[in-house]
């Protein structure tokens, strides 16, 4: 009788002390829980923080260049060196800056803007010697007896990736004589050429890798760029 | 109504110029007292680029620029710099828009007092002149009608 009643004490007591486990693992594991969620939180929220700083910076960068380049051409139009003026001009960039800070820079691409600049003067000489000499084909093309004109719709599809660039290239396009851009839809071109000579011109692609240079697209080797590459080959040849 | 431009080349080419034709219509205002122009070219050119704005950009975009009260409020601030330094100037026992008596409150001689006058008074013309061009085109665009919701 003794012993049966205490086993059954036995059994109770590991009862209890199952019981007190059960609920000591479930407190830890919710606590554990617990803590991955609020540092779950945490952690979202530093990153919005951080999230949010980089998006300002990005905005007072944008604010500081459009700034720039707007008093740049306020000094240009003003022509008045003057204290007062220039003051004028620095709180009306500023104005101005603030208000459309994201409309310049909208759809930014990773680029060095100083080289991208560059690029797009040195690309200037080469469209004019382009419109100059079609100019002169479409000159001949109008003049000539027979009047070989044979106009056509192209389309292709272009590897520029920003929309400045698609714009760059369908006006470039549109100012070289004999081909006029008709739209751009999805990243396809529709051109109109006036014959089959302007035509190929244009599906050589020359317009486009140069463009594509310029924007920092290109996605091949470039003359100039194996010029550079050329004395550290010489190097390496010696080397051997 | 509106309907956005889904022409690349017109977008990307207005929100390019977007900027430089507002710088523009402020060089054109600041300037007005020595050189052509003045308070009412200005604020059309100003309010011609917010017009801009809206056929490439649609009318919410814009919205979120200058809302339709900030409009309105400009629109009679403008009127009220320009009536504000007519009636200063009757105070300071002159004539509406005597420039010449704000040199006492400005401290600086008859000649550039009357520039800096007539200077505010532009500021004033442009800006109503724009807000009021802009709540003009405003309401043509949407026929009267509030209908913000489904304009995007």
């Amino acid at each position: 009788m003794e012993v049966t009643l205490l086993i059954e004490a036995m059994d109770t007591s590991f009862g209890l002390l199952e019981d007190a486990r059960k609920k000591a693992v479930e407190l830890l594991d919710s606590a554990v829980k617990l803590t991955s969620e609020t540092r779950g939180v945490e952690e979202n929220k530093i990153q919005a923080i951080l999230k949010g700083a980089q998006e300002t910076k990005l905005e007072f960068l944008n604010v500081i260049a459009t700034f720039l380049i707007l008093f740049g051409f306020w000094v240009l139009l003003s022509g008045k060196y003057d204290f007062f003026h220039l003051t004028l001009g620095v709180i009306c960039s500023l104005l101005v800056a603030f208000l459309n800070h994201d409309l310049l820079f909208a759809n930014a691409r990773v680029g060095d803007a100083k080289v991208i600049f560059q690029r797009f003067i040195a690309y200037i000489p080469w469209l004019l010697y382009q419109i100059v000499s079609s100019n002169i084909h479409v000159a001949l093309v109008a003049l000539s007896k027979n009047k070989p004109i044979d106009p056509r719709i192209i389309r292709f599809k272009t590897k520029l990736e920003s929309d400045i660039s698609w714009v760059t290239m369908a006006n470039s396009i549109t100012l070289t004589p004999g081909t006029i851009t008709m739209d751009i839809k999805d990243g396809e071109f529709f051109v109109h050429a006036l014959d089959k000579k302007v035509a190929d011109d244009l599906n050589a692609g020359e317009m486009e890798d140069r463009v594509a240079h310029v924007f920092m697209e290109a996605d091949h080797i470039y003359v100039q760029d194996v010029l550079d590459v050329a004395p550290i080959f010489g190097e390496l040849r010696k080397g051997l | 109504m509106i309907q956005i431009s889904d022409d690349i080349i017109i977008k990307t080419l207005a929100r390019v110029l977007v900027p430089f034709i507002q710088l523009y219509a402020l060089y054109v205002i600041m300037h007005g007292h020595h050189s052509p122009g003045g308070g009412f070219q200005g604020g059309v050119i100003l309010g011609a680029s917010l017009v801009l704005l809206v056929i490439t950009h649609g009318l919410k975009g814009t919205q979120k620029r200058i809302s339709e009260k900030s409009v309105a409020i400009f629109s009679s601030l403008g009127v009220l710099i320009y009536a504000g330094i007519g009636v200063l100037c009757l105070v300071l026992l002159g004539n509406f828009l005597d420039y010449s008596k704000l040199a006492i409150l400005l401290s600086v001689p008859l000649a550039q007092a009357r520039s800096l006058g007539i200077l505010g008074v532009e500021i004033g013309v442009g800006l109503a002149v724009m807000a009021v061009m802009f709540s003009i085109f405003y309401n043509i665009a949407t026929g009267g009608k509030q209908s913000e919701e489904d304009n995007n």
